[in-house]
């Protein structure tokens, strides 16, 4: 089924849905902006990028509060049905999960506060592989929300298998770290913090896409198998 | 895939979700090839449908599109007009309706009918209610001082006229009349209550006593509805039907056709888009 969300007779309610819509855009592309930044920030212990990174949290959360009030205002004056129902659900979940992105990459930049010693900076390597992959994910669900394209997010889900191989594998290592040296593990613990984050955003990317099919597809498919999931985006709406 | 737990998933729990697959203990009422012409103009094509026991169902749809004409078929309110005619059946409980021995009377009472407008006869409160028992010969005045009681009670009236039956029904407010019309059809006990925008002409705490209304009438009988108010139909009905230009386009679960509605018309009527 096409989505027509400008084909309402109120034309003010098409607003409102734009509107909204261009807000979770607006925060979507923040928050892969943050993720970005603390990568960077992380590769190069740059201190002051990381300060900013923690500073510009705030304007994620306000994002949230903003575009949730939208939401409330939505449906107290214009009960949508349907599409506009799911929409408006949905929304209301993806900003949760941006707004914990946020916070999750204002976490990876505390183990960039600290100078590593130059044989300790090689604990960083395979992070930087894996934040690639997961602000890749992020960057093509926002992508896939943006066009409304349901097989364009479930590529996306597919993608958080990698990024936990590569989080399991970057544990593993991480570990070898602390064996062969114990002086090393407050380090390794800081690095190790924002591994499990990067995992978690990716996570939080795979319930972006599970939103995004359920918005278009009008079938929740949380918790349900690959099968269940393929079966739901075949069917034609 | 993990289980759901039997009473997280009670959502909808004993409905059946696709009315199709009703059983024949469930039906009350089936359409089958439904099909009725105003002279040369078709107005329902190909009606297919079964309307569930005991449930509220409402039909929605654009002005014209026969809603109403489908709901005056049930009880044969369309004799009523000369240039119609009608093929196909309706089972009421198994019995086609349209049946040569069938008592139009008789079927009306089994079939009850309140329309958009409140319509209280010229006379007391006490004899609106009792009206179609006296058409049937009852004078019992003890059997219709219990019935008038009961049926005033069902329709959330009692208290508020008790003292006063013996007063004009015009005296009432427009909710109050609208239910004493409930009363009045509920008062000869039909198996099926047919109900035509009975709050377009309310105002809103008068529709939101009339709605709760109808979720207690639905213990008893089977409701169906005709609204032109999108939201009152997912408030009171358990399934609802979307109707376009004569046809039947999309029937199910209340639930399903408001949250995930599965034909791109259906979507476009209920989020007030335009094709």
């Amino acid at each position: 089924m096409e989505l027509h969300l400008n084909k309402h007779i109120s034309g003010q309610f098409n607003e409102e849905l734009e509107q909204v819509l261009s807000h979770v855009l607006d925060m979507g592309g923040l928050v892969e902006e943050q993720l970005r930044l603390s990568m960077e920030a992380l590769n190069g212990f740059d201190r002051d990028l990381a300060d900013t990174v923690i500073a510009n949290d705030y304007k994620v959360n306000q994002y949230e509060m903003n575009i949730d009030l939208e939401c409330t205002r939505i449906i107290a004056k214009r009960q949508p049905a349907a599409i506009d129902l799911r929409l408006v659900l949905a929304i209301a979940k993806i900003i949760a999960d941006l707004e914990r992105i946020g916070d999750e990459s204002c976490r990876i930049v505390k183990a960039a506060r600290d100078k590593f010693a130059g044989d300790q900076t090689q604990f960083l390597v395979d992070l930087e592989h894996m934040g690639k992959q997961v602000l890749a994910m992020l960057n093509q669900v926002l992508d896939a929300f943006a066009r409304m394209d349901a097989d364009a997010a479930y590529e996306v889900y597919k993608l958080d298998k990698q990024v936990d191989k590569i989080y399991e594998a970057v544990t593993r290592q991480l570990m070898t770290y602390m064996m062969e040296d114990p002086r090393s593990i407050p380090k390794v613990i800081e690095v190790l913090w924002a591994t499990r984050s990067l995992e978690r955003i990716g996570d939080r990317c795979q319930n972006i896409c599970e939103h995004v099919i359920y918005l278009i597809k009008g079938k929740d498919i949380r918790h349900t198998s690959r099968e269940e999931i393929e079966k739901t985006l075949a069917t034609k709406k | 895939m993990i289980s759901v737990n039997p009473e997280v998933s009670s959502v909808s729990a004993n409905q059946v979700t696709d009315p199709s697959q009703l059983t024949a203990e469930q039906t009350a009422l089936e359409m089958k090839n439904l099909n009725l012409f105003y002279g040369n103009k078709q107005a329902l094509f190909d009606i297919n449908m079964k309307i569930p026991k005991g449930k509220v169902t409402a039909f929605i749809g654009p002005s014209g599109c026969g809603k109403s004409t489908l709901l005056r078929c049930i009880n044969r309110m369309n004799d009523l007009v000369d240039i119609c005619r009608v093929d196909g059946s309706i089972e009421l409980e198994g019995k086609n309706i349209f049946d040569k021995d069938v008592d139009v009377a008789s079927l009306r009472q089994n079939v009850g009918m309140v329309f958009q407008r409140p319509n209280p006869f010229p006379k007391s409160i006490y004899e609106n209610v009792v009206y179609g028992l006296r058409i049937q010969g009852i004078n019992d005045k003890r059997y219709l001082d219990e019935v008038v009681e009961k049926s005033l009670r069902k329709a959330a009236l009692w208290d508020e006229v008790k003292d006063r039956l013996n007063d004009s029904a015009f005296g009432l407010s427009g909710g109050q009349q609208q239910r004493l019309v409930i009363a009045r059809a509920i008062a000869i006990e039909p198996k099926v209550l047919l109900l035509d925008e009975p709050t377009s002409a309310l105002d809103p705490i008068s529709t939101l006593t009339i709605e709760e209304l109808i979720n207690e009438l639905k213990e008893t009988y089977t409701v169906v509805i005709v609204t032109h108010n999108m939201q009152q139909a997912a408030r009171v009905s358990n399934y609802a039907a979307f109707m376009f230009m004569g046809e039947l386009i999309e029937y199910s679960d209340t639930n399903q056709l408001f949250t995930a509605p599965s034909t791109k018309k259906t979507e476009d009527y209920i989020t007030g888009r335009y094709g």
